[in-house]
């Protein structure tokens, strides 16, 4: 069956920053460079041959996009200023939008004055509610003991609500995306075994991001590692030990260490990377689409307002603190609820499941080759295609 | 037959004969046979003081004749005939034994090598005891050329030649100047407009005193060689009637172009039925008038150009016909800068992008958004009707290389690069001007390589397209060489004549003309007082067709007569 | 000691012998039996002269021109091409085997090919042994 060249995906993927990939000839040289490319895995060239010619189921079906870092050795070394490395990214964008199924995550990358109006939406709407429950139950001159304007244990209630909610929405993405990519796709019959044998890879993937480790400079990788470690222990401590590092005025060490590590780590990342875009030398950092602005910006003065409040509250300023946690929360709330389940936070998922998918495709890749060439009948036609 | 004193020199090449021949061992070999004055060896015969050894040798033992066995005749025959000439002998009484590219380079036994060379070299012996000193002869260079074919090659060459003050017949077939060329709109890869390519050089012409302008006229005949042909050109009148006039020319240049491949012999491409199934020529016509729309008078958002039609193919011609990728990447920039938000697919097998400006061309098309699909040459995309409710009215089926998709191609129009062939009159003009074709109808030159302009008929020259398919840079750069050719023969004012070549000796023929018919060159002609045929001299290529055919033992093949190739013969078996 | 064929080549200018003296150049060895006589075209290639070659003591005469098309004089190798026949039928009712003497096109490009057809050629006249009918020739055939 003949599948429908689309020759104007090219222009849509061009709002999610794939702006050159019509210069490719496909010489190869991307694909040679790559530290992940192999001979399952076939990458930047072959989804770029499939997002020129617009095949978008194919382009659903695969993992590719997502098994690629970004190192941007590609990019450097196209012969055609194809941008590669950027293209990869576009497509991470809009397969992130491909997996919502709220249309949301599309809207905020076609538009970002949509994703910023629905940010500052729900800000405002977070800081209503915050200053009501605020008011209406306690005085905003407390910061602790019973009479405090927003008690840990209300605001610990909250953080669950939000954090389940995430949580099941993200569940939901990447059970679409685990959907797409290999149920649905007909190159691939996965066995059950090999989920369970991969499934080691779902955290371990998560926690060392060993993969890309494996890409030319590992320069890249560290800063990305400390900066998502630096978020994990974060969030952590406020899911699990809100209340110890929310009480004061004395400092909680045990606790507290930790938060000042991690939010050391968050500052030196998120500078970090906004240094690097600005500067636009590293090959990785040239392209920036507007939602990698809105997220860095978002991350900075989250930790800053939480820095702030944090110093307030310990300088005994408990009006000021309060203030300052309200503005905080009225940040964080809209960053989280907006940028994990649809934007650029999503990957904190689609990451180690595409390696887990991976490790299972090409399971099944193997097994199905074998089974061809065993001479057992089938779709023999199918794996060699996938071959 | 009178005493000769021959001369033996055996060259040992270095160690290239001396390795596997034993260069003395000939030497001794010959030193005895009848005529023999000398023989001797030395490293290099063809070093100077191996020339100046031959000339010496001449000179100091009254030399008649002079056998060298060495090198390929092909490689040194010239520069020891120089020699010879240099030591008082006519060069032609130098014969040439090949003991190296055909026995010391492909033997390894040294034993048999050397009987081998010792063959080779008495043959050449017995041989040279036949020739006869030859004298080269001259005639009349007329200054006048003819050129045939009016397109962009024609035009320039006859610019060419005028602009250097001689008399040019430029016959055009048509009744228009210009060709192919003045079909097409832009040119690639600078987008310059065609008809000011042209414009340029029609108006030259035809203000150009020296250019005799023949429109509506073909050549019916040419007679005569090098330097002298008479040419008999016929003009097509307005009422049918028509004139014949004969005009003396020294040299032709043949520039009739090609046609264009008839895009309905591939049938399932649909030209002629679908009505938005275009060739580039008749697409060409949409941008010379500024209206790219379907039959229907739409504006078309899905173009699809199809490349190789007709060519890369075994079925029809399995050469590249050079301009039309670039042609359509042209065709990608005018759609798109006609209508920027149509879509343009460009189904190609292999982008050649070989000239001056092309790959540049090739990324900046890349640019605009052309989307490259690539096909196998032995596969065929195939091009059928949408459904209703598709947004295109034509899809295009074919296996795509590049991302091993069997896909379908939405499409509005479809334009079928169709490729150059050999015009269908172009067996009538090789034969007037007696040039030969190549297997798919292309005029041939003297050398691929190293002279792309001249023919084996002396005289006669092809430029542009009628040789094979090319780009207007290679016509043009073609033109102008073979008008330089021509101007450097015409500047010498007489032409040189080979000694050999075959004569007739009048008391042995019957006049039975059958060697008239039989020469390629028609260099034989029939004196009808004397009922004897002659050979002209000039035309004559020393081929030997009718040396061997003649029923009479009439003909003498200088160089290579019959006593000459016997005694040869016999050598080489001794 | 083993039969060593003589073999006379006829080997036009422009092609075939170009050809063998590419086999020299890329030094591909054959048999050292071919002895080669140069023509310009094949077209000059007279009956008698595979026949004076014969009766002379050849063993086997290969004629070689270029390929059809291909001749430098438009279609000389054609000519050679309508002779031969003739001649072989001649030959074969004089005794001789028809392969002792071949016609073959050889281009300036195929050293290869040029060794291999000697190579080839040689081992089918020594397989066949000396031509036997030496005195027949000469008396009956020679004389022109």
């Amino acid at each position: 069956m003949a599948i429908r060249v689309n020759p104007k995906l090219i222009d849509e993927l061009a709002t999610y920053g794939a702006a050159d990939v019509q210069n490719c000839y496909h010489c190869g040289n991307c694909s040679a460079v790559c530290a992940h490319s192999d001979d399952t895995f076939v990458f930047p060239r072959k989804p770029m041959r499939l997002l020129q010619m617009g095949l978008e189921k194919r382009i659903e079906a695969s993992l590719d996009p997502w098994l690629c870092y970004y190192c941007g050795q590609c990019s450097t070394q196209c012969p055609r200023g194809a941008e590669p490395g950027e293209t990869m990214m576009s497509l991470r964008r809009w397969l992130t939008s491909r997996y919502d199924f709220t249309g949301i995550s599309r809207l905020f990358y076609v538009s970002w004055k949509a994703e910023v109006g629905a940010l500052v939406l729900v800000a405002v709407l977070t800081c209503v509610g915050f200053l009501t429950y605020g008011f209406l139950n306690g005085n905003i001159a407390h910061y602790d003991g019973p009479t405090a304007f927003l008690p840990s244990s209300v605001v610990h209630v909250f953080d669950w609500v939000m954090a389940v909610a995430l949580s099941l929405l993200l569940l939901i993405n990447a059970g679409r995306m685990w959907w797409f990519t290999t149920v649905k796709n007909p190159r691939i019959r996965p066995r059950l075994a090999s989920y369970l044998k991969a499934l080691y890879l779902l955290p371990l993937q998560f926690l060392t991001q060993k993969e890309y480790a494996r890409c030319e400079s590992r320069r890249p990788w560290a800063i990305h590692l400390s900066l998502m470690l630096s978020y994990v222990t974060m969030l952590i401590l406020i899911m699990f030990f809100l209340k110890q590092i929310q009480e004061g005025p004395a400092i909680a060490w045990p606790f507290h260490a930790f938060g000042y590590v991690a939010t050391a780590g968050l500052l030196f990342g998120v500078i970090h990377a906004m240094r690097g875009r600005i500067a636009r030398k590293e090959p990785h950092l040239k392209h920036s689409h507007e939602s990698d602005w809105i997220f860095l910006v978002m991350l900075l003065v989250v930790t800053l307002t939480g820095v702030v409040q944090h110093v307030l509250h310990r300088s005994g300023l408990e009006l000021a603190a309060n203030i300052a946690y309200v503005v905080h929360l009225s940040l964080v709330v809209p960053m989280l609820m907006l940028e994990v389940p649809f934007g650029k936070w999503s990957h904190l998922a689609y990451r180690p499941l595409a390696a887990f998918l991976a490790a299972i495709h090409r399971d099944a890749l193997v097994s199905q080759r074998t089974s061809t060439a065993n001479g057992e009948p089938g779709s023999t036609s199918r794996a060699l295609a996938a071959a | 037959m009178e005493r000769q004193r021959i001369g033996v020199f055996v060259c040992s090449c270095g160690t290239n004969i001396a390795h596997h021949v034993d260069v003395d061992a000939v030497c001794e070999s010959v030193q005895g046979m009848p005529d023999v004055a000398i023989a001797s060896s030395y490293r290099y015969m063809c070093s100077n003081p191996g020339q100046e050894m031959i000339a010496r040798g001449i000179q100091e033992h009254q030399l008649t004749r002079v056998v060298i066995a060495a090198c390929s005749p092909r490689m040194h025959e010239k520069t020891f005939r120089g020699a010879c000439k240099r030591g008082g002998l006519n060069p032609y009484l130098c014969e040439m034994a090949n003991i190296r590219e055909q026995c010391s380079w492909v033997h390894s036994d040294r034993l048999a090598a050397t009987e081998k060379a010792k063959a080779l070299t008495s043959a050449a012996i017995r041989r040279v005891r036949h020739h006869e000193p030859l004298e080269s002869l001259t005639a009349e260079m007329c200054p006048n050329t003819l050129v045939i074919g009016g397109g962009i090659a024609g035009l320039t060459a006859a610019l060419e030649l005028a602009d250097a003050a001689h008399d040019v017949f430029l016959v055009e077939k048509t009744e228009r100047l210009g060709g192919n060329l003045a079909r097409v709109d832009l040119t690639a890869p600078h987008l310059d407009s065609a008809r000011d390519l042209l414009t340029e050089r029609i108006t030259r012409v035809r203000d150009n005193p020296r250019i005799k302008l023949l429109l509506n006229s073909e050549l019916r005949n040419l007679v005569g060689y090098v330097g002298n042909f008479s040419a008999t050109v016929r003009t097509n009148g307005a009422s049918g009637a028509h004139e014949e006039k004969t005009v003396d020319v020294g040299n032709v240049i043949v520039a009739t172009g090609y046609q264009e491949f008839d895009a309905g012999r591939v049938t399932h491409y649909g030209h002629g039925k679908l009505p938005n199934v275009v060739t580039s020529f008749e697409f060409e016509r949409m941008l010379r008038t500024g209206r790219i729309e379907t039959r229907d008078g739409r504006l078309p958002q899905y173009v699809a150009i199809i490349h190789c039609v007709g060519s890369r193919n075994k079925e029809f011609h399995a050469y590249c016909s050079r301009v039309c990728c670039m042609t359509a990447l042209k065709y990608s920039h005018e759609l798109k800068s006609a209508n920027p938000s149509c879509y343009v697919s460009d189904i190609y097998v292999d982008m050649h992008a070989f000239g001056k400006g092309c790959e540049d061309f090739y990324k900046t098309t890349s640019e605009v958004k052309t989307l490259f699909l690539m096909f196998d040459k032995n596969e065929r995309p195939v091009i059928r009707k949408a459904a209703p409710s598709d947004d295109c009215d034509m899809l295009i089926e074919v296996n795509e290389t590049l991302s091993g998709e069997r896909i379908e191609i939405p499409a509005d129009m479809v334009i079928l690069m169709v490729g150059m062939e050999a015009r269908s009159d172009s067996g009538e003009v090789a034969r007037l001007v007696n040039i030969s074709q190549d297997r798919d109808g292309w005029f041939m030159e003297s050398h691929p390589k190293l002279d792309p302009v001249a023919t084996t008929t002396d005289g006669i020259y092809i430029v542009g397209t009628c040789a094979a398919p090319k780009d207007i840079p290679d016509s043009v750069a073609q033109a102008r060489a073979a008008a330089a050719r021509i101007l450097g023969k015409i500047a010498k004012g007489k032409i040189e004549i080979d000694g050999v070549f075959a004569e007739v000796q009048d008391e042995r023929c019957s006049g039975c003309r059958m060697c008239n018919e039989l020469c390629p060159y028609s260099a034989i002609e029939f004196n009808l007082d004397t009922r004897r045929s002659h050979v002209i001299p000039a035309a004559c290529k020393a081929c030997g067709a009718c040396v061997a055919a003649c029923p009479s033992g009439a003909i003498k093949g200088r160089h290579f007569t019959v006593e000459q190739l016997h005694a040869q013969i016999e050598g080489v078996l001794l | 000691m083993s039969f060593e064929p003589k073999i006379v080549g006829f080997l036009c200018n422009w092609c075939s012998y170009t050809g063998a003296d590419l086999a020299g150049t890329s030094r591909i060895q054959y048999p050292p039996n071919l002895r080669v006589v140069r023509v310009m075209c094949s077209a000059r290639i007279e009956p008698t002269f595979v026949l004076r070659a014969l009766a002379g003591g050849a063993d086997g005469v290969l004629i070689c021109g270029c390929h059809p098309g291909d001749c430098h004089y438009s279609e000389g190798n054609y000519k050679a091409m309508r002779r031969f026949p003739l001649l072989k039928r001649l030959l074969k009712d004089h005794g001789v085997d028809n392969d002792r003497v071949r016609l073959e096109w050889v281009s300036a490009s195929e050293g290869q090919r040029f060794a291999d057809i000697v190579t080839d050629m040689t081992e089918r006249v020594r397989a066949l042994g000396p031509l036997r009918i030496k005195s027949d020739l000469q008396t009956d055939l020679v004389e022109r």
